[in-house]
Protein backbone atom coordinates (compact mmCIF):
# COMPACT_ATOMS: atom_id res chain seq x y z
CA UNK A 1 0.00 0.00 0.00
CA UNK A 2 1.21 3.47 -0.72
CA UNK A 3 1.69 5.88 2.16
CA UNK A 4 1.32 9.62 2.38
CA UNK A 5 2.67 11.86 5.14
CA UNK A 6 1.07 15.30 5.45
CA UNK A 7 3.26 17.35 7.79
CA UNK A 8 3.15 21.10 8.26
CA UNK A 9 1.56 24.01 10.04
CA UNK A 10 -1.54 26.14 9.85
CA UNK A 11 0.44 29.36 10.04
CA UNK A 12 -2.32 31.90 10.49
CA UNK A 13 -4.93 34.03 8.81
CA UNK A 14 -5.04 37.49 7.28
CA UNK A 15 -7.58 39.74 5.67
CA UNK A 16 -10.36 39.26 8.22
CA UNK A 17 -12.11 42.30 9.65
CA UNK A 18 -11.97 40.93 13.19
CA UNK A 19 -8.67 40.55 15.02
CA UNK A 20 -8.86 37.78 17.68
CA UNK A 21 -9.16 34.68 15.52
CA UNK A 22 -9.00 30.92 15.92
CA UNK A 23 -9.60 28.10 13.52
CA UNK A 24 -11.25 24.69 13.73
CA UNK A 25 -9.71 22.42 11.15
CA UNK A 26 -10.38 18.92 9.92
CA UNK A 27 -9.32 16.59 7.14
CA UNK A 28 -11.67 14.59 4.94
CA UNK A 29 -10.59 11.65 2.81
CA UNK A 30 -12.23 9.09 0.57
CA UNK A 31 -12.99 5.50 1.49
CA UNK A 32 -9.70 4.11 0.16
CA UNK A 33 -7.64 6.14 2.66
CA UNK A 34 -6.84 4.99 6.17
CA UNK A 35 -5.38 7.23 8.85
CA UNK A 36 -2.49 5.41 10.53
CA UNK A 37 -1.29 8.10 12.96
CA UNK A 38 -2.17 11.65 13.80
CA UNK A 39 -5.32 13.50 14.80
CA UNK A 40 -7.87 14.16 12.11
CA UNK A 41 -9.19 17.44 13.45
CA UNK A 42 -8.42 20.11 15.97
CA UNK A 43 -8.75 23.68 17.04
CA UNK A 44 -6.02 26.28 17.20
CA UNK A 45 -5.22 28.88 19.84
CA UNK A 46 -6.83 32.32 19.77
CA UNK A 47 -4.34 34.96 18.63
CA UNK A 48 -4.57 38.72 18.94
CA UNK A 49 -1.75 40.17 16.84
CA UNK A 50 0.32 43.07 18.16
CA UNK A 51 2.29 43.66 14.97
CA UNK A 52 0.48 43.88 11.67
CA UNK A 53 -2.90 42.36 11.05
CA UNK A 54 -2.08 38.67 10.47
CA UNK A 55 -3.15 36.36 13.31
CA UNK A 56 -0.56 33.60 13.87
CA UNK A 57 -1.50 30.13 15.05
CA UNK A 58 1.54 27.94 14.15
CA UNK A 59 -0.66 24.89 14.64
CA UNK A 60 1.20 21.66 13.73
CA UNK A 61 -0.36 19.05 11.45
CA UNK A 62 1.22 15.58 11.29
CA UNK A 63 -0.81 12.88 9.54
CA UNK A 64 0.16 9.48 8.20
CA UNK A 65 -2.19 7.88 5.67
CA UNK A 66 -2.11 4.54 3.88
CA UNK A 67 -4.04 4.40 0.64
CA UNK A 68 -5.23 1.85 -1.90
CA UNK A 69 -6.42 4.35 -4.49
CA UNK A 70 -6.16 7.92 -5.69
CA UNK A 71 -9.87 8.73 -5.29
CA UNK A 72 -10.79 10.90 -2.36
CA UNK A 73 -7.46 12.73 -2.10
CA UNK A 74 -7.41 14.42 1.34
CA UNK A 75 -9.02 17.82 1.76
CA UNK A 76 -8.35 20.14 4.66
CA UNK A 77 -11.32 22.22 5.73
CA UNK A 78 -11.39 25.20 8.06
CA UNK A 79 -13.84 27.25 10.07
CA UNK A 80 -12.36 30.55 11.19
CA UNK A 81 -14.03 32.15 14.20
CA UNK A 82 -13.38 35.38 16.04
CA UNK A 83 -13.59 35.69 19.81
CA UNK A 84 -14.26 39.00 21.53
CA UNK A 85 -13.11 40.11 24.97
CA UNK A 86 -16.24 38.65 26.58
CA UNK A 87 -15.50 35.20 25.21
CA UNK A 88 -18.29 35.14 22.62
CA UNK A 89 -17.46 33.52 19.29
CA UNK A 90 -18.64 34.64 15.88
CA UNK A 91 -18.12 32.93 12.56
CA UNK A 92 -15.61 34.67 10.30
CA UNK A 93 -15.34 32.25 7.39
CA UNK A 94 -15.40 28.72 6.00
CA UNK A 95 -12.81 27.39 3.57
CA UNK A 96 -11.23 24.22 2.25
CA UNK A 97 -8.25 23.24 0.16
CA UNK A 98 -6.93 19.96 -1.18
CA UNK A 99 -3.68 18.68 0.26
CA UNK A 100 -1.10 19.17 -2.53
CA UNK A 101 -0.46 16.14 -4.70
CA UNK A 102 3.23 16.55 -5.45
CA UNK A 103 5.90 15.81 -2.85
CA UNK A 104 7.74 18.74 -1.31
CA UNK A 105 6.94 21.84 0.68
CA UNK A 106 4.06 24.06 -0.42
CA UNK A 107 2.74 27.43 0.73
CA UNK A 108 -1.04 27.40 0.53
CA UNK A 109 -3.40 30.35 0.79
CA UNK A 110 -6.96 29.20 1.27
CA UNK A 111 -9.72 31.76 0.65
CA UNK A 112 -12.76 31.75 2.94
CA UNK A 113 -16.40 32.76 2.69
CA UNK A 114 -19.24 33.23 5.09
CA UNK A 115 -22.96 32.82 4.51
CA UNK A 116 -25.02 35.99 4.23
CA UNK A 117 -28.52 35.97 5.52
CA UNK A 118 -31.39 38.28 4.80
CA UNK A 119 -30.85 42.04 5.16
CA UNK A 120 -32.35 41.90 8.64
CA UNK A 121 -29.81 39.25 9.68
CA UNK A 122 -26.97 41.27 8.20
CA UNK A 123 -28.08 44.34 10.12
CA UNK A 124 -28.36 42.35 13.33
CA UNK A 125 -24.87 40.92 12.75
CA UNK A 126 -23.41 44.40 12.43
CA UNK A 127 -24.87 45.51 15.75
CA UNK A 128 -25.21 42.44 17.94
CA UNK A 129 -23.04 39.82 16.27
CA UNK A 130 -23.95 36.25 15.43
CA UNK A 131 -25.14 35.53 11.94
CA UNK A 132 -26.04 32.41 9.97
CA UNK A 133 -23.89 29.27 10.14
CA UNK A 134 -23.94 26.06 8.14
CA UNK A 135 -25.97 23.21 9.60
CA UNK A 136 -23.85 20.51 8.02
CA UNK A 137 -20.10 20.90 8.01
CA UNK A 138 -19.58 18.86 4.86
CA UNK A 139 -20.94 21.66 2.68
CA UNK A 140 -17.57 23.35 3.29
CA UNK A 141 -15.71 20.82 1.15
CA UNK A 142 -18.41 19.34 -1.08
CA UNK A 143 -20.10 20.88 -4.07
CA UNK A 144 -23.55 19.42 -3.59
CA UNK A 145 -26.29 21.87 -2.53
CA UNK A 146 -23.99 24.89 -2.78
CA UNK A 147 -26.39 26.55 -5.18
CA UNK A 148 -28.69 27.37 -2.28
CA UNK A 149 -26.13 29.63 -0.60
CA UNK A 150 -25.45 33.35 -0.95
CA UNK A 151 -22.08 34.15 0.58
CA UNK A 152 -19.58 36.95 1.09
CA UNK A 153 -15.79 36.69 1.09
CA UNK A 154 -13.81 36.42 4.29
CA UNK A 155 -10.02 36.56 4.67
CA UNK A 156 -7.33 33.98 3.80
CA UNK A 157 -5.93 31.07 5.82
CA UNK A 158 -2.20 30.51 5.27
CA UNK A 159 -0.65 27.06 5.54
CA UNK A 160 2.72 25.51 4.93
CA UNK A 161 2.24 21.84 4.11
CA UNK A 162 4.92 19.31 3.17
CA UNK A 163 4.09 16.05 1.52
CA UNK A 164 6.16 12.86 1.73
CA UNK A 165 5.07 10.01 -0.49
CA UNK A 166 6.14 6.41 -0.15
CA UNK A 167 6.01 3.62 -2.75
CA UNK A 168 4.03 5.69 -5.25
CA UNK A 169 6.49 4.77 -7.98
CA UNK A 170 5.88 1.05 -7.33
CA UNK A 171 2.32 1.51 -8.52
CA UNK A 172 3.27 3.64 -11.47
CA UNK A 173 1.77 6.84 -10.12
CA UNK A 174 3.46 9.99 -11.36
CA UNK A 175 3.24 13.09 -9.21
CA UNK B 1 27.71 -10.05 -0.70
CA UNK B 2 24.16 -8.85 -0.44
CA UNK B 3 23.57 -5.41 1.02
CA UNK B 4 20.81 -5.46 3.59
CA UNK B 5 18.11 -2.90 2.90
CA UNK B 6 18.15 -0.26 5.60
CA UNK B 7 15.35 -0.07 8.12
CA UNK B 8 16.39 3.24 9.64
CA UNK B 9 16.94 6.61 7.97
CA UNK B 10 18.98 9.50 9.30
CA UNK B 11 18.23 13.21 9.36
CA UNK B 12 21.09 15.62 9.97
CA UNK B 13 20.26 19.23 10.68
CA UNK B 14 22.67 22.05 11.17
CA UNK B 15 22.19 25.76 11.02
CA UNK B 16 21.62 28.71 13.29
CA UNK B 17 19.07 30.78 15.13
CA UNK B 18 20.01 33.86 13.17
CA UNK B 19 18.15 36.92 14.42
CA UNK B 20 14.89 38.25 15.81
CA UNK B 21 12.54 41.16 15.25
CA UNK B 22 10.75 42.35 18.38
CA UNK B 23 9.92 46.03 17.97
CA UNK B 24 8.92 46.61 21.61
CA UNK B 25 11.53 44.60 23.51
CA UNK B 26 15.30 44.56 23.96
CA UNK B 27 18.02 42.51 25.72
CA UNK B 28 16.65 39.14 24.70
CA UNK B 29 18.00 35.58 24.86
CA UNK B 30 16.48 32.45 23.42
CA UNK B 31 16.33 28.77 24.29
CA UNK B 32 15.71 26.07 21.72
CA UNK B 33 14.77 22.41 22.08
CA UNK B 34 13.59 19.70 19.71
CA UNK B 35 10.28 17.85 19.97
CA UNK B 36 9.89 14.60 18.05
CA UNK B 37 7.67 11.51 17.92
CA UNK B 38 8.19 8.14 19.54
CA UNK B 39 9.89 6.61 16.52
CA UNK B 40 12.65 9.20 16.54
CA UNK B 41 15.85 9.33 18.57
CA UNK B 42 18.72 11.83 18.54
CA UNK B 43 22.04 10.18 17.77
CA UNK B 44 24.48 13.08 17.79
CA UNK B 45 24.63 16.74 18.61
CA UNK B 46 22.78 18.83 21.14
CA UNK B 47 19.04 18.72 21.55
CA UNK B 48 18.74 21.97 23.43
CA UNK B 49 20.65 25.16 24.08
CA UNK B 50 20.53 28.66 25.51
CA UNK B 51 21.88 31.61 23.57
CA UNK B 52 23.62 34.80 24.64
CA UNK B 53 21.72 37.98 25.55
CA UNK B 54 21.55 40.37 22.62
CA UNK B 55 20.66 44.06 22.42
CA UNK B 56 19.33 46.04 19.50
CA UNK B 57 21.99 47.56 17.29
CA UNK B 58 22.35 51.34 17.42
CA UNK B 59 21.91 51.82 13.70
CA UNK B 60 18.69 52.21 11.76
CA UNK B 61 18.21 48.41 11.35
CA UNK B 62 17.55 47.86 15.08
CA UNK B 63 18.59 44.24 14.59
CA UNK B 64 18.67 41.61 17.34
CA UNK B 65 21.29 39.05 16.28
CA UNK B 66 22.12 35.77 18.01
CA UNK B 67 23.92 33.74 15.33
CA UNK B 68 23.46 30.72 17.64
CA UNK B 69 24.49 27.33 16.19
CA UNK B 70 22.22 24.30 15.89
CA UNK B 71 23.69 20.87 15.16
CA UNK B 72 21.78 17.63 15.68
CA UNK B 73 21.29 14.26 13.98
CA UNK B 74 18.21 12.06 14.36
CA UNK B 75 17.48 8.49 13.34
CA UNK B 76 14.00 7.12 12.75
CA UNK B 77 11.92 4.38 11.18
CA UNK B 78 8.87 6.53 10.42
CA UNK B 79 8.41 10.14 9.26
CA UNK B 80 5.47 10.51 11.62
CA UNK B 81 6.59 12.76 14.49
CA UNK B 82 9.07 14.65 12.28
CA UNK B 83 11.18 16.83 14.61
CA UNK B 84 10.13 20.36 15.37
CA UNK B 85 12.34 23.04 16.88
CA UNK B 86 10.67 24.95 19.71
CA UNK B 87 12.05 28.40 20.51
CA UNK B 88 11.39 30.43 23.66
CA UNK B 89 12.58 34.03 23.87
CA UNK B 90 13.02 35.76 27.24
CA UNK B 91 13.91 39.30 28.27
CA UNK B 92 13.77 41.70 31.22
CA UNK B 93 10.66 43.72 31.97
CA UNK B 94 10.65 47.26 33.33
CA UNK B 95 11.25 46.04 36.90
CA UNK B 96 14.19 43.81 35.92
CA UNK B 97 12.42 40.41 36.14
CA UNK B 98 13.03 37.82 33.44
CA UNK B 99 9.79 37.31 31.54
CA UNK B 100 8.88 35.35 28.44
CA UNK B 101 8.63 37.38 25.22
CA UNK B 102 7.58 34.68 22.79
CA UNK B 103 7.24 31.00 21.95
CA UNK B 104 7.36 29.57 18.45
CA UNK B 105 7.80 26.25 16.70
CA UNK B 106 8.49 25.01 13.21
CA UNK B 107 9.14 21.60 11.62
CA UNK B 108 12.70 20.90 10.51
CA UNK B 109 12.56 21.14 6.70
CA UNK B 110 11.99 17.90 4.82
CA UNK B 111 14.01 18.11 1.68
CA UNK B 112 17.80 18.22 1.67
CA UNK B 113 19.29 21.62 1.08
CA UNK B 114 19.43 25.08 2.57
CA UNK B 115 16.26 26.61 4.02
CA UNK B 116 15.42 29.87 5.73
CA UNK B 117 12.39 30.06 8.00
CA UNK B 118 10.92 33.11 9.75
CA UNK B 119 8.54 32.09 12.50
CA UNK B 120 6.09 34.20 14.52
CA UNK B 121 6.52 34.31 18.31
CA UNK B 122 3.55 34.58 20.65
CA UNK B 123 2.93 34.75 24.39
CA UNK B 124 -0.05 33.43 26.34
CA UNK B 125 -2.36 36.14 27.54
CA UNK B 126 -4.67 36.24 30.55
CA UNK B 127 -8.30 36.99 29.90
CA UNK B 128 -9.11 39.36 32.72
CA UNK B 129 -7.73 42.90 32.91
CA UNK B 130 -7.02 42.55 36.61
CA UNK B 131 -4.87 39.48 35.96
CA UNK B 132 -2.99 41.38 33.26
CA UNK B 133 -2.22 44.24 35.62
CA UNK B 134 -1.21 41.93 38.48
CA UNK B 135 1.12 39.93 36.29
CA UNK B 136 2.72 43.09 34.89
CA UNK B 137 3.19 44.46 38.37
CA UNK B 138 4.51 41.29 40.01
CA UNK B 139 6.69 40.30 37.05
CA UNK B 140 5.06 36.87 36.79
CA UNK B 141 3.62 36.70 33.32
CA UNK B 142 1.58 33.74 32.04
CA UNK B 143 3.93 31.18 30.57
CA UNK B 144 3.80 27.52 29.57
CA UNK B 145 5.06 25.08 32.22
CA UNK B 146 6.58 23.05 29.40
CA UNK B 147 7.40 24.97 26.18
CA UNK B 148 7.03 21.71 24.23
CA UNK B 149 3.27 22.19 24.26
CA UNK B 150 3.77 24.74 21.46
CA UNK B 151 4.75 21.86 19.16
CA UNK B 152 1.54 19.95 19.76
CA UNK B 153 -1.93 20.46 18.44
CA UNK B 154 -3.94 19.07 21.32
CA UNK B 155 -4.90 21.20 24.28
CA UNK B 156 -4.39 24.55 22.62
CA UNK B 157 -8.05 25.31 22.06
CA UNK B 158 -8.41 27.20 25.28
CA UNK B 159 -5.27 29.30 25.11
CA UNK B 160 -5.36 32.98 24.17
CA UNK B 161 -2.11 34.36 22.83
CA UNK B 162 -0.66 37.57 21.48
CA UNK B 163 1.86 37.43 18.65
CA UNK B 164 4.54 40.06 19.04
CA UNK B 165 7.69 39.24 17.11
CA UNK B 166 9.53 37.02 14.62
CA UNK B 167 12.66 34.88 14.71
CA UNK B 168 14.64 33.90 11.61
CA UNK B 169 16.31 30.48 11.44
CA UNK B 170 18.58 28.94 8.83
CA UNK B 171 18.73 25.18 8.28
CA UNK B 172 20.91 22.87 6.20
CA UNK B 173 19.32 19.44 5.94
CA UNK B 174 20.92 16.16 4.88
CA UNK B 175 19.05 12.85 4.87
CA UNK B 176 20.39 9.33 4.48
CA UNK B 177 18.51 6.30 3.14
CA UNK B 178 15.12 7.96 2.82
CA UNK B 179 15.00 7.23 -0.89
CA UNK B 180 16.11 3.61 -0.32
CA UNK B 181 13.17 3.15 2.01
CA UNK B 182 10.81 4.39 -0.68
CA UNK B 183 10.20 7.96 0.49
CA UNK B 184 9.95 10.80 -2.00
CA UNK B 185 10.51 14.19 -0.45
CA UNK B 186 10.19 16.23 -3.61
CA UNK B 187 12.59 18.73 -5.13
CA UNK B 188 15.36 20.15 -2.99
CA UNK B 189 14.42 23.62 -1.87
CA UNK B 190 17.83 25.27 -2.03
CA UNK B 191 17.96 28.91 -0.94
CA UNK B 192 14.23 28.78 -0.39
CA UNK B 193 12.90 31.60 1.71
CA UNK B 194 9.58 30.76 3.25
CA UNK B 195 7.50 31.48 6.26
CA UNK B 196 4.79 34.01 6.84
CA UNK B 197 5.13 37.20 4.85
CA UNK B 198 6.36 39.92 7.16
CA UNK B 199 4.30 43.06 7.55
CA UNK B 200 5.58 46.26 5.95
CA UNK B 201 8.47 47.85 7.69
CA UNK B 202 10.39 44.68 8.53
CA UNK B 203 13.57 43.89 6.62
CA UNK B 204 13.43 40.64 4.59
Amino acid sequence: MAEVHVIGQIMGASGFSESSLFCKWGIHTGAAWKLLSGVREGQTQVDTPQIGEMAYWSHPIDLHFATKGLQGWPRLHFQVWSQDSFGRCQLAGYGFCHVPSSPGTHQLACPTWRPLGSWQEQLARAFVGGGPQLLHGDTIYSGADRYRLHTAAGGTVHLEISLLLRHFDRYGVEC
Amino acid sequence: MTTASPSVFLLMVNGQVESAQFPEYDDLYCKYCFVYGQDWAPTAGLEEGISQITSKSQDVRQALVWNFPIDVTFKSTNPYGWPQIVLSVYGPDVFGNDVVRGYGAVHVPFSPGRHKRTIPMFVPESTSKLQKFTSWFMGRRPEYTDPKVVAQGEGREVTRVRSQGFVTLLFNVVTKDMRKLGYDTGPADTQGVSGPSLPQGFPQ
